[in-house]
């Protein structure tokens, strides 16, 4: 029997029918809610082979941040040079979805990153931050993309997320993205605004196009950075934030991004994750607009902990119930 | 049909259940993982709100008007939860109360206290209390993963006796000396998990006994408190200055110690693996998610030089492979 059941139904189910320990045991046999040994050896081994991959990317990175000084700077560069030729030509020879073509496409995408941060630490070339993350998502794209992997593609939405709130949050003047958000002709609110309509885009893109490379929890993790950046721009809005006046499009931004992200789920009729992170994003933004409205520490506090606790009773519910119901047209 | 029919009929089929016995139950309305970290974590900061809001109204100077207002709070918690069961309405009030009443036992009991192994102790307790007492899967389950997090400092200060953060470090930054010997690193770090992991190993073991009594009203929380807490958990055992990311303590030199949030990953991958072991896939995530930040403080936290830490990541990562491939191996023999 394929396992679509919960531990909260069989308790129910053994509370109902007041089930002894042997017929629990049947139920839980039965059920097919206990993996097999083998399928948790499966899993187990699995674990144990993504932690070796995450263990090797870990040391690489350690290592360039060591910064040795008994390795030369051309042999540090042609250590990770080599490395990042050996993980291709690895992943030519094994090709993804294998895994070893896998964990070598997503260690060629970490050296990616090693090397332009050992530029940056060698040249001391003077760029923020953001540019060597975003210039790491740009240049590791391919390898994101033949990778096939989500493990690769949530590290490439990471770094690309990681560019973009630096770039919002430390508002850097220069630099690649200021060739085009000019601090005279945009503001920090229309920034982090593209941010998040960038980040929905790809999610929308990943959702329609359904690609082996990004799995349904790194399209997850794409609107949960997206709702980052809107709930961000929510926040500078209901707070008068927006030095330049823009508070207005700063909740109008958040607002259509909300609406439009309830919409498109209610219309899937799949995932109730959407509206969920839409209701949290709605939470924060109004709890914090109460301080703002209301000009009593008394009064703010009771009805900032009133909001909470009705707008996520309110929130619960519905999407509780529109969990069971989704699940029961699917089932039908 | 829904699986849960599924599941009544082949149970009335192989005579496990009598032919007579009612029709299944609709299945229950749980919610996903993401709701119920939002509704708790909703919960939890609105509890902060009202206790603040009457904190500010009744302005509470006596131990015993905070008392007072802690054993109003927690047992109108108590009164919301038991009169509605199924915790459809009123459970977030009832959770908001919760937290709010606990944190002014809390405060009530422990404002005048300075030793460290008697404000955890107190707050151990004071979670188990609440586990047995409330009525409640949620309220259940968060005491369960903050009584983790209080055991945690219980042994820290119980092998480290006195009061505040600086029982860790000296003036210099450098790590001291444990006043009862370097031995009690080791036996301290044993102490904490060994307890916690035989009791989930225990409960997982037991299932279909506990199942079938009244005890599953508190096993089930305790299993994923008990997940959570040795996922999650090692990241509070850091002395208070260091939660997180303390930049401040890099550098420092801790040799050997240096291996401790590996010891924190394995922890948080056998909480994945018992997680996986009861389907609970959001529980893997969140065990998953713990190791990443585990290894963060490996990067941050430990003051062994990089280049240590390096090699130790490169030895790591060859034995996980070789273990690896034993393990799947096994498996293919298994299957």
């Amino acid at each position: 029997m394929e396992s679509k059941l919960t531990r909260g139904d069989l308790d129910a189910l053994a509370q109902v029918y007041s089930l002894d320990p042997a017929a629990v045991e049947s139920m839980l046999e039965l059920s097919g809610v206990r993996p097999a040994r083998a399928a948790r050896l499966q899993f187990l081994a699995s674990s144990l082979r993504y932690g070796g991959v995450l263990s090797l990317a870990a040391a690489l990175v350690f290592f360039v941040a060591a910064n040795w000084s008994k390795v030369a700077v051309f042999g540090r560069f042609a250590l990770l040079e080599l490395l990042l030729l050996l993980f291709v030509a690895l992943a030519f020879a094994r090709p993804p979805p294998r895994f070893i073509g896998r964990g070598a496409l997503f260690l060629a995408f970490i050296t990616t990153g090693a090397l332009l941060a050992l530029f940056g630490q060698t040249y001391q070339t003077g760029a923020d931050v953001y540019e060597l993350f975003l210039t790491w998502a740009l240049l590791g794209l391919p390898f994101a993309i033949a990778g096939q992997w989500g493990v690769t593609s949530a590290a490439w939405v990471v770094v690309l997320d990681t560019a973009l709130t630096l770039f919002c949050g430390w508002n850097p003047r220069g630099g690649i993205l200021w060739a085009v958000f000019d601090g005279s002709r945009f503001t920090v609110t229309e920034a982090i605004l593209a941010a998040a309509a960038l980040n929905l885009l790809l999610w929308i893109a990943a959702e329609r196009l359904a690609l082996r490379a990004v799995p349904g929890w790194v399209c997850r993790l794409l609107l949960s950075c997206a709702f980052g950046f809107v709930t961000w721009a929510g926040v500078i809005g209901v707070m008068d934030g927006d030095s330049a006046g823009m508070n207005g499009i700063a909740i109008g931004g958040a607002a259509l991004a909300m609406l439009a992200v309830g919409a498109y789920a209610a219309r899937q009729r799949r995932d109730i994750y959407p509206l969920a992170v839409v209701l949290g994003s709605l939470v924060i933004v109004v709890m914090c607009w109460i301080p703002e409205a209301i000009h009593n520490d008394e009064a703010t506090f009771f009805v900032m902990a009133l909001w909470l606790i009705g707008a996520s009773t309110i929130g619960g519910r519905v999407l509780t119930l529109l969990t069971r119901q989704w699940r029961t047209e699917r089932a039908a | 049909m829904t699986a849960v029919r599924q599941l009544v009929e082949t149970l009335r089929a192989r005579g496990i259940i009598s032919a007579d016995a009612p029709p299944a139950p609709e299945p229950l309305d749980e919610r996903p993982w993401f709701l119920a970290l939002l509704l708790g974590f909703a919960g939890w900061l609105a509890g902060i709100f009202v206790l603040v809001f009457l904190g500010l109204v009744f302005n509470p100077d006596s131990t015993t008007a905070i008392l007072a207002i802690g054993l109003a709070l927690s047992g109108a918690a108590w009164g919301m939860y038991f009169a509605d069961r199924n915790a459809v309405f009123v459970d977030q009030l009832a959770l908001a109360f919760s937290i709010a009443g606990q944190l002014a036992l809390a405060w009530a009991t422990l404002k005048d206290v300075n030793s460290m192994l008697l404000v955890a102790a107190t707050l151990f307790g004071l979670q188990c209390l609440v586990f047995a007492v409330m009525p409640n899967k949620t309220a259940r389950t968060i005491a369960a993963f903050f009584a983790c997090i209080a055991w945690t400092f219980v042994v820290r200060s119980s092998l480290r006796p006195g009061s505040s953060a600086d029982l860790f470090f000296d003036d210099n930054g450098d790590a001291k000396i444990p006043p009862l010997g370097e031995w009690t690193v080791l036996v301290g770090w044993l102490l904490t998990w060994l307890p916690l992991i035989a009791l989930l190993v225990w409960l997982l073991r037991t299932e279909s006994r506990w199942m079938a009594s009244n005890l599953r009203a508190f096993a089930r929380p305790a299993i994923t408190g008990l997940l959570l807490g040795l996922a999650l958990s090692g990241i509070a055992t850091e002395p208070v200055t260091m939660l997180l990311f303390g930049l401040q303590s890099l550098g420092i030199r801790f040799s050997w110690y240096a291996l401790f949030p590996l010891l924190s990953i394995a922890l948080a991958v056998f909480a994945a693996y018992c997680a996986f072991g009861l389907r609970s896939f959001g529980l893997v995530g969140v065990a998953v998610f713990a190791a990443l930040v585990h290894l963060a403080r490996f990067y941050y936290l430990y003051g062994t030089t990089l280049l240590w830490k390096s090699l130790i990541m490169l030895v790591v990562g060859v034995a996980l492979f070789a273990a690896a491939a034993a393990l799947q191996a096994r498996a293919r023999e298994t299957a």
